[in-house]
Formats: structure tokens, sequence, C-alpha cells
């Protein structure tokens, strides 16, 4: 354990920068205070850049998932911290230029900037967990900081509405997977993952899992559901996104999701997708193949039906939310198929590669909402929401509009753009793991999506703009890093197409393929380069990093 | 039938009796204390009686009423900062007590060393953070 410590600079130097932002963000001189963004963005690339060059923990079935998990998180933070800009303190800051004296007790800047990087290093953590408290603990460092995220994000009572249903059914799924994790250790007696699966691989070769292991392994999967928005769990998800602000909502689509899948993964390759008979290899045992096909089945389809009665644009994309968790775990579901497997065949890296495409597309559609203001009801100046606030945006905003119609319709799959790149490996995973009903399913959703998807696009750039009553004119918010952002996703969904980034995932997501529950040597592994540019940020195409190569792995 | 008497003579025999010496010790102090104490505010202790000291002493709170009550919101934060002081206790404790077991030759002792000085420093920052957040303030 002592030698791990060694593999965290990133999540370290995540960690004490943002001791640095929580103190500075409370100082009463402005210039100082305004730190906190520039501080956030230099911890992260500085993060990304120390997750590139430091060797990652390489045990367990997934030994390249960490590195990929680590840059992801860092390229995607970036953007989402420019889409977050201005959210938290815009109208307290307003009233201290004015003359108010500054109290810190009133501020929200530091928590804001602080809990986000909290967020996003348990998001770093999750990927290198090792052990199952590891896990929980890292799980619940990326959770718990979004709760306060989503109640300081905005200055109404939606946004705290939200916050406490997020936080108590965040608890629900929390203990959930907490006890599932438990009987786990009471079915196998080791909370260390290698250990479990070698205790679960010979339970599979000596006739069939131990009830008590396999009760944990299902309520663990029900428990982590929550942090994916998947059916049993999804409740809370369209009020959260409604209540929130945008930045935070579309942060909440990719820190938790990301976060989840990789707990999936991890949690699932205990049991390995591979067992002792050859008829079923490739396959999850029975009652977790039965649950994850159900959830993913429900997942989709209730997502999908719910985002089409929507006349709320951030509703709508919180039940599409819904809906990709469900496609994902199609190619979950699937496993990562035979050793040596491509994208189209890999289910997990199909998953990986799915959560960057997701992640860009979703980013830009919030980050247009959140560029946009009206007057609400109560004279308050708030995020537009409603499907008919940005009817005709292309004769006023044709850039953002531009942005909005290319971002749904790349989460639509359309195919010259990114979302198609990621949605074909998930049905030719789908198909190749002999999943036909499911991908037929897959397939029926996917018309059902194009309804919305294509009506916001519509929307956007085929309507003509009507007449607003004065009062209700749309308004530009304030803060350019947010129409940056939006750009960045835009572009993003377009040039990520071309540029081949999928190889990236297809490394993550290598697993280390062991029939006798004893992980083999390394060498076994995959030599898969690792990618020609960074995930997700179009920002900074800087070409391939040095034709980095993978990290060698460590041998143990 | 089992000679209860024997099988508590074993059960004697096998317990070195001086080892549970401190306890005695402690719970004569203990004892003692309590009875040292009633007797000297007996004994010294102005005698002026009236309800209100005459009523059952309940940590400032009035004994007899609802217990739905409101507590200043205040008390939330100073629990708070409890728990900051409450959590580096936890891992203190685990840790002084390895610590001095470590064979110092062969582990790495100065990254033990590290690792709590950085995690006693983390506990430091949610203090100023506290403190800046005006936790400690009272007016």
């Amino acid at each position: 354990m002592i030698e791990k410590i060694f593999t965290l600079w990133p999540e370290i130097t995540l960690f004490v920068f943002t001791c640095v932002v929580m103190i500075l963000g409370l100082s009463r001189s402005l210039s100082v205070r305004r730190l906190c963004a520039p501080l956030s963005a230099a911890a992260l690339a500085i993060a990304g850049v120390l997750a590139l060059t430091t060797t990652p923990d390489a045990k367990g079935a997934l030994p390249h998932l960490p590195l990929f998990v680590k840059v992801l998180t860092c390229a995607v933070g970036l953007v989402l911290l420019l889409q977050l800009a201005g959210t938290a303190d815009r109208g307290y800051e307003t009233r201290v230029a004015r003359g108010e004296a500054f109290d810190p007790l009133r501020s929200t800047r530091a928590e804001f900037y602080a809990f986000f990087l909290f967020s996003l290093t348990g998001l770093m953590l999750c990927g290198n967990a090792s052990d199952l408290i590891w896990l929980f603990l890292a799980l619940e460092l990326t959770s718990l900081p979004t709760y306060v995220m989503v109640a300081i994000s905005a200055d109404r009572n939606s946004a705290k509405e939200a916050a406490v249903k997020y936080f108590f059914l965040g608890a629900l799924g929390a203990a959930t997977f907490l006890y599932g994790f438990a009987l786990i250790y009471g079915g196998t007696g080791t909370t260390d993952l290698q250990g479990i699966h070698a205790a679960l691989s010979q339970q599979m070769a000596t006739g069939g899992i131990n009830s008590i292991a396999m009760a944990g392994l299902v309520l663990s999967v029900i428990g982590i559901a929550f942090k994916i928005a998947a059916v049993p769990m999804h409740f809370y998800t369209p009020d959260v996104y409604q209540g929130s602000s945008s930045g935070v909502a579309s942060m909440l689509a990719f820190v938790p999701k990301t976060a989840g899948f990789v707990a999936l993964i991890l949690v699932l390759a205990t049991v390995g997708w591979v067992s002792t008979s050859p008829a079923t290899h490739g396959q999850l045992p029975e009652p977790l193949h039965s649950l994850l096909w159900i959830m993913a089945a429900l997942t989709m389809t209730v997502g999908n039906v719910l985002a089409v009665m929507q006349n709320s644009i951030k509703r709508m994309l919180g039940y599409s939310s819904v809906a990709h968790s469900g496609y994902m775990l199609v190619a979950l579901l699937a496993g990562p198929g035979p050793e040596g497997a491509s994208l189209t065949r890999n289910g997990l890296s199909a998953v990986l590669f799915y959560l960057i495409v997701y992640a860009v597309a979703n980013l830009g559609c919030f980050a247009v909402l959140g560029c946009l203001e009206k007057t609400s009801s109560d004279g308050k100046s708030e995020e537009i929401d409603h499907i008919d606030d940005i009817r005709g945006l292309i004769s006023t905003r044709p850039l953002l509009a531009w942005v909005m119609a290319v971002c749904s319709l790349s989460l639509l799959g359309l195919p010259p753009l990114l979302g198609f790149m990621g949605k074909l490996p998930i049905f030719s995973t789908g198909l190749a793991a002999g999943e036909i009903v499911l991908v037929v399913i897959l397939g029926l959703n996917s018309a059902i999506a194009a309804y919305y998807y294509i009506r916001i696009a519509k929307n956007a750039i085929l309507e003509q703009s009507p007449v607003r009553p004065a009062g209700e004119e749309i308004r530009d918010a304030a803060v350019p890093a947010r129409q940056f952002a939006g750009i960045i996703a835009g572009l993003g969904t377009v040039v990520l197409a071309i540029i081949p980034i999928s190889s990236l995932a297809i490394d993550g997501g290598t697993f280390r393929h062991s029939r006798s529950g004893v992980t083999n040597s390394p060498a076994q592994t995959l030599p898969a380069p690792v990618g020609s540019a960074e995930p997700a940020t179009a920002d900074a195409p800087t070409g391939p990093v040095a034709d980095a190569t993978v990290p060698p792995t460590i041998a143990r | 039938m089992i000679n209860a008497s024997a099988l508590f003579g074993s059960l004697l025999a096998n317990v070195e009796v001086s080892s549970y010496l401190p306890i005695l010790l402690l719970l004569t102090i203990a004892i003692g204390f309590a009875v040292t104490n009633l007797l000297a505010s007996q004994l010294l202790g102005p005698k002026r009686k009236g309800n209100v000291k005459q009523s059952t002493y309940e940590s400032g709170m009035n004994p007899v009423g609802t217990a739905r009550k409101r507590f200043n919101v205040r008390f939330y934060l100073i629990a708070m900062v409890f728990l900051v002081f409450d959590i580096e206790i936890i891992f203190l404790y685990p840790w002084a007590v390895t610590f001095p077991s470590l064979d110092h030759e062969v582990s790495n002792s100065g990254i033990w060393l590290g690792r709590i000085v950085f995690f006693i420093l983390t506990t430091v920052v949610a203090y100023v953070y506290g403190y800046r957040k005006g936790v400690f303030k009272f007016d």
C-alpha cells in the first residue's frame, strides 16, 4: 500500500490546490478572490501533465483504466471550469461592488471551486481503486461536494429543493452499495478487488458464487445505479438538473456518471466476464446478467419516453442523461470481448469512449443554456430553460444556435458527428455479445430520442424568432467563458469525430483476461498505444502527445 | 456436574490479579473524587435554597417542558468544527499506537511521519477556513 502513494501525484496536487483555493476564496481583496478560477485551471493542467508522466498503479484486471480516467477528468474538467465561470457568487459580488461590506459567511465562491476540485479528485481516485473501501470513499468524495454545489449554484428555491432531493436519494444510493460492499466482503473474506476476483473465481469453479457475495454484487450494482442515474435510482435526475444552474447540471452529467461507470466496471471485473465453461465465456453470471439486462432496457426506454414529454430543456437533458446511461449499460453488459478486441468488440472501451462523447455533447447543450438569460416571473434574471426560449436563436445568435443544434444532434448520434462514433461501438459490441433483443430495443430508443433532439435542433436553427413582449426578451449572460465552453464543445463534437481519440478508450478498457482467477502477467495485456490527442479538449489540439507510449505496467 | 468452585479456581489461577491493579486504582480515584466533591460542597458551600437551585440540573436546559425547541444555528457550525478535531483524533490514535512499533530500519518511517503531518495540515486548513467563515465569532 505504501508504494501506491507514488502513483497518486495528480490527486495530491489537485488536493493541495483545493486547500489553497478554499482559503484564498475567502480573502477580503477582490483580486485575490478572483484567483480561484485560474488556480483551479492551473491545478487541473498540472494534474493532467502529472497523470500523463507518472506511472499508474497497474494492478488488477484493468491496468490502463487509472491513466484514462485521470487524463479524461483533467481535460473535461478544464472545459467544465470555463462553463462554471460566474456561477457562484455573481449576485453577492455585485452587491459587494456596490459598497456592501464583504462577509465571508455570505460568500460561496471558495466552496464552489474547492468542491468542484474535490469532486474531480474523487473521480480520479475512483479509477485508481484497488480496494472496496477505497472505491467507496472515492465515490463519496465525488458525490458529497456535488450536493452542496447544487444548493449554491443558483439563488432560488428550486436549487435548494434539488439539493435536498439529491442529497437524500444520494445517501440512499450510498447506503445501498455500501451494504453491497459489506456483503461482498462477507462472501469472499477480503476487500481487495484482486482478492475478491480470486475468491469468486474459485467459487465459480466449485459450484457457483456464494449467495451472500452474489447478493452483495447485486446490491452494489443497484446502489451505483444512483450515480449513473439508471432506472431504479433515476428519479432525482430531472428535478436536480432543472433546479441547478446549467454549469453544475453538466458537471452532474459527467462527474458522478463517469465515477459510477468506472466503479461498475471495477466491481463487475471481480466477477470477471470470464467463466470457466466456454459456453458462457464472456458473460456475467446469470443473476447479474439479467439484472443489467433489465436495467439497461428499462433505463433507455424510461429515459427516452419521458424526455419526449418535456418542454423544459434541462428536464429533457436530464431524462436524456438517464437514457444515455441505458445505452452505456448495453456495452457494459457486452463485456470486454475476446482478448485484444478493438473498440467495436470491446464493450468496456465502448463505455469509456461513450463517456467522452456524451460529456462533450452534453456540455455544449448546457453551455448554450448558461449563455442566455431572461427575466423570471419574480423579476430576477435566470437562465433560459423552456424549449420556446431557444426558438429562432439562429437569427439573433447564430453561433450559439449552431452549437445547440450540433450538440443535440451529436447526442442523437447523427453520422458525421462524434455521437455516431460513440454509438456505433455500443451497437456492435451488443451484437458481438449476442444481445440481439437488447440491441433492437436500443435501436427503437434511438428512434424515440430523435424526436426530442431534433425538436431542440429545429427550434434553434430552423424556426423564426417569435416577437417576444417587452420584459420577456432573451439576453446574453455576461459571462464570455461560457460561450467559449460552448464553442469548444461544439467544435469537439465535429473535430473529435475525425481525430481517432477512440484508441485512448481502447487502452483504458483493455481487460486483463484470466481464467484461473490468478492474474496473468502484464506481458499478456494488449500493448495498445495511447491515443494521439487528449480527449475532449478540442481547444488545444496539441497534436500527438509526443508519441506517448503506455507506461510500463508494474509487475508484482 | 460441573464443580463450580474448581472452575472458578482454575479461572483465577490463570489471571494475574496484579494486572488489574491500575483499574482498581482508577475506580477508587473516581469514586473518591465524586464522594469528596459531594462532601466538600455539603460542608463548605453556602446553603441558599430556591426554586431554580433545587430543580434538576440538565446542562442548562429547562428540565420540564417540550424537547422540540429551536437551537441557535451556530451550534451546528460548532458541531462541524468539532467533527474536524474528532476525525483528527480518530486517525491520530491508531497512528500513534502503530508508529513506535514500526521497524525503522526496514520501513520507510519518514513517509509514515510525512503522512500524518500532511493530514494534520489538512485539518489546519479546515480550521483556518472555519475561522475565516466566522465560526468562532460569538456576538
